[in-house]
């Protein structure tokens, strides 16, 4: 599947071309460096941005979803916020340049514009095929982030949290994150808009989990109503490794995530749950690929969908089960309140198997509030208009509950009611 | 469970390289000659004897084929097919309209014995009464004989073949033909519609109810032929009319190209039912040859309260490239998708269904049953799309794979978009081989391992056998049998 070659580029696509140029004596990296962004801008121009020709952009054609690109502007000075979770270290970014100082006892962190200017990161720079459309932008513009790596067998007891902050303008970072043997951690990453500008944020994550190690990592997406998301999570699973993903979408106006997840070591293990609330005239898209690559392994992915207004909402679910890949067990459901006649939802839950023992299946479901739920709460004098708030905070309330611990679940029930109560 | 246990045997007794169809008749053909242009378009315009309108209709769809892409985003992979070799017209010479069985050739009446299959037609062909089903043969692109046409003309149904009817009822053809595929509409459906050479028309006017089943045999026989149908079915308001079709093919070393367009239409209160059992050659094990099978099937639901339901087994060509559809558009209509596809040897299949929901309080269920085999690639395909207007729609889908064997693969791409918050859609899907607790349960019975087998399969279909006509299914089943020969035990 390839981009079609345009001659044309949009005004979004000339934006990105214009921008590139006039930033390239300040991106940080060394020749190979430079010559990556070269060549991936180059792609980037040749295949233009995708559109929903590509099977995997089929819901968001970026092309024209994508009006304008807002220009780069000068760092802002913007205050860290609190953390989400009490006590967390905050890693912070603000409008897309790391802070040098952040440190956390028993972690190793490098500051990723350091990386870019050693060249140790080039390898990384690479996209992920010819549908990658975020690798190649945020691999062309890419300044700063944090490389993490948390050594074998360590423990640590608050989270970490990586707070990407921005006021409008273009913001492209980067996150290797590693995770040594038994190690345990969790990481918020959080997006989050602190003034109305618009802006166009690209943020990678690349995940590694060594066997045996435990993470749970959290995105919380909160940017504002003008901001273009383009989010990409990359994770390898090591043997044994479990790995707990929740994503919350909360803000945006045209939102991409994907997740590209690869299980490789026998006996992992992964667990998706993602909430997504939609209102306005947002468009958001979570696209989830993947591979069930070796022999036993599980997974689970539970999807929660909300639509108000006039918001779109996509959800594509690709597993893939490889030749060898036996024992796979990988179960997957998209659920969707739909609570408006002008918002959509599309969803493709794929399932692409090559192995033939395997127990994989997926279930999807649209619809709007059950009247008879409904009518059980008014019959006990709940207003009709209360009663569905209940219901849809519910529906949502029900994933977050997995967590065991506490303050995760409270900051999270917070993010997710404070949106509601502003959309309801 | 007596099918079953003929399964069993049928299993046994043929192999895969034994193509029970694969045999050729030998019959003068009147052919054009190879390649395609303007000028093979008159041609076949004229040996079919075609007003002008439909010339002109041929080949505005021809030029603007010319302009069109061949369409890639299917599972499927073959070598690039070079239209220019194949043969777009190919008729059996001795049919000068025959009236009797007397009049038709003895070669094309050992063809129909040969088939095997249920041939009830054969009787009927033979003069054999008891039966009433009336069929429209197609051998290669002419229809060669029409029974019970006197019958169904007394019912006011009109069933005969698509040249026939442009020349006796062209003001049906103008008024339907292309109005649910339309020329335009896709790269084989527009190729189809300039080169398509014969087909069945069906039209039953309103109120009536089709006194019998309707059924055609399609055969490809003539070597490099592609074989081109178009069928037109029409069920006026408050009609109702089943619809059988059934192939099979020879077998060949090179591959066979068929690309046909169904079309569909039921008006207020109407309900079409069109069943397919489809067998033609999958290849040899090798994957050699086999048919190219890329059809364009849709049903427009035009009235209120109208229904449309496919049922589909599909278990030959090489590779099938297919999706039988329904356009909700009636309010309160109702399209229905069963699909049994088996997959063995070399095969690819990409297959499944579109529901178009448009008017108010529509419903559709769409039952899919995949099971492949050997090193073959089965895939479920299916769009569900509720609009803005689309009050109330309904949906439930429900799609199963089952693999057997560990070098084939079995893959679901469903895409649902829904645009109105009072839509109710569900969908499941599941991938999995026959457990060894069911294949263990069965055989502490005493049944052998490959009969175990047969049993839990036919189990996993039974939903959508349930939902052919009584003979069809018997056939069905036989041919599930078939196609998995080899793979199982």
């Amino acid at each position: 599947m390839n981009m079609q070659t345009t001659s044309r580029l949009t005004a979004a696509e000339t934006a990105l071309v214009e921008a590139f140029a006039a930033q390239i004596g300040e991106f940080p990296g060394n020749g190979a460096v430079i010559g990556t962004r070269d060549r991936l801008l180059d792609d980037l121009k040749k295949g233009g941005l995708p559109t929903r020709r590509i099977e995997s952009w089929h819901y968001t054609d970026l092309k024209s979803l994508l009006r304008q690109v807002p220009d780069v502007t000068p760092v802002a000075a913007v205050d860290p916020i609190t953390a989400l979770v009490d006590g967390s270290k905050i890693f912070s970014v603000v409008q897309g340049i790391a802070d040098p100082k952040a440190s956390a006892d028993g972690i190793e962190v490098a500051v990723y514009k350091n990386k870019l200017t050693d060249g140790s990161a080039v390898a990384d720079l690479a996209a992920l095929g010819n549908d990658d459309a975020i690798g190649r932008i945020n691999g062309s513009f890419v300044r700063d982030g944090f490389a993490l790596t948390i050594p074998a067998n360590i423990e640590l007891e608050q989270p970490l949290e990586l707070q990407v902050l921005h006021a409008g303008g273009q913001i492209h970072t980067r996150f290797p994150v590693s995770f040594g043997a038994a190690s345990k951690a969790t990481i918020i990453e959080r997006h989050r808009a602190v003034t109305e500008g618009a802006a166009l944020v690209s943020s990678i994550s690349d995940i590694r989990l060594d066997d045996d190690a435990e993470v749970t990592w959290i995105i919380v997406q909160q940017q504002g109503a003008a901001d273009t998301h383009l989010g990409q999570i990359r994770v390898k699973l090591g043997r044994k490794a479990k790995l707990r993903l929740f994503v919350v979408n909360a803000g945006g106006k045209l939102v991409r995530q994907e997740l590209r997840i690869d299980v490789e070591g026998e006996g992992a293990e992964l667990t998706l749950r993602g909430v997504n609330l939609l209102g306005g005239e947002s468009h958001t898209d979570v696209t989830l690929m993947l591979g069930h690559n070796v022999p036993h392994t599980n997974s689970t992915e539970t999807i929660r969908n909300v639509v108000f207004d006039r918001a779109n909402g996509v959800f594509q679910g690709m597993i893939r089960v490889a030749p060898d890949a036996q024992k796979t067990d990988a179960k997957m459901a998209c659920n969707t309140l739909l609570l408006s006649d002008d918002g959509g939802f599309s969803v493709k839950p794929e399932l692409e198997i090559f192995a033939d023992d395997v127990i994989c299946g997926h279930g999807a479901t649209v619809a709007d509030i059950d009247s008879n739920h409904l009518f059980y709460l008014m019959a006990r004098g709940v207003p009709e208009n209360k009663a569905r708030a209940m219901l849809v905070n519910a529906f949502v309330a029900e994933i977050v509950e997995e967590f065991e611990d506490e303050k995760l679940v409270e900051a999270l029930e917070s993010v997710i009611s404070s949106w509601l109560e502003r959309h309801a | 469970m007596p099918a079953v246990q003929e399964t069993v045997e049928q299993v046994r007794r043929i192999d895969i390289d034994q193509y029970k169809y694969g045999f050729e008749t030998v019959i003068e053909v009147d052919k054009a000659p190879k390649g395609l242009s303007e000028d093979i378009i008159r041609f076949i315009s004229a040996k079919k004897q075609e007003p002008e309108w439909m010339l002109e209709w041929r080949l505005e769809a021809y030029r603007r084929w010319l302009t069109m892409e061949e369409p890639t985003w299917a599972r499927v992979t073959y070598p690039k097919i070079d239209f220019n070799d194949i043969y777009y017209y190919a008729a059996p010479k001795n049919v000068t309209g025959p009236t009797s069985l007397e009049e038709v050739d003895p070669e094309l009446l050992k063809t129909y014995e040969k088939l095997g299959i249920p041939l009830r037609e054969q009787e009927i062909l033979a003069g054999v009464q008891k039966t009433r089903v009336a069929v429209d043969a197609v051998f290669d692109s002419v229809s060669v004989v029409t029974t019970f046409k006197k019958e169904l003309q007394q019912a006011g149904v009109i069933f005969m073949s698509i040249s026939e009817a442009i020349r006796e009822h062209p003001e049906l053809i103008k008024k339907y033909l292309g109005s649910v595929v339309p020329a335009s509409d896709n790269f084989y459906a527009t190729l189809n519609s300039a080169v398509f050479t014969d087909g069945s028309f069906v039209f039953v006017p309103k109120g009536v109810r089709c006194p019998m089943e309707l059924s055609t045999y399609f055969r490809i026989n003539e070597k490099n032929t592609g074989q081109f149908e178009r069928t037109l079915i029409i069920a006026e308001e408050g009609a109702y009319v089943s619809y059988l079709e059934g192939c099979t093919a020879p077998q060949r070393d090179e591959n066979q190209l068929h690309a046909a367009v169904v079309e569909l239409v039921a008006l207020d209160d109407a309900e079409i039912k069109y069943s397919t059992v489809q067998n033609w050659f999958p290849g040899d094990a090798q994957g050699k040859g086999g048919i190219y099978n890329f059809v364009t099937k849709r049903g427009d639901c035009r009235g209120a309260r109208s229904k449309i339901s496919w049922t589909q087994v599909e278990t030959g060509s090489a590779i099938t490239w297919k999706y039988p559809s329904c356009i909700l558009r009636g309010d309160d209509s109702r399209g229905e998708f069963y699909s049994i596809a088996v997959s063995n040897g070399h095969q690819q299949i990409d297959s499944g269904t579109k529901m178009i929901h448009l008017g108010k309080n529509t419903s559709s269920r769409i039952i899919s049953k995949g099971i492949s085999a050997g090193k073959s690639n089965n895939t479920y395909r299916g769009q569900v799309s509720i609009h803005r207007k689309a009050e109330n729609a309904r949906n439930f889908t429900n799609c199963d794979s089952l693999l057997i064997g560990d070098k084939c693969g079995a893959h679901t791409v469903p895409y649902i978009d829904v645009k109105n918050a009072s839509a109710k859609i569900e969908h499941e899907a599941t991938t999995s081989k026959i457990s060894d607790d069911q294949k263990f349960y069965v055989m502490q019975r005493g049944i052998p391992e490959e009969e175990a087998i047969a049993l839990i399969v036919n189990g996993f279909v039974k939903e959508v056998i349930q939902e052919l006509p009584m003979e069809f299914a018997v056939e069905a089943q036989k041919l599930i049998g078939i196609s998995l020969e080899g793979s199982v035990g």
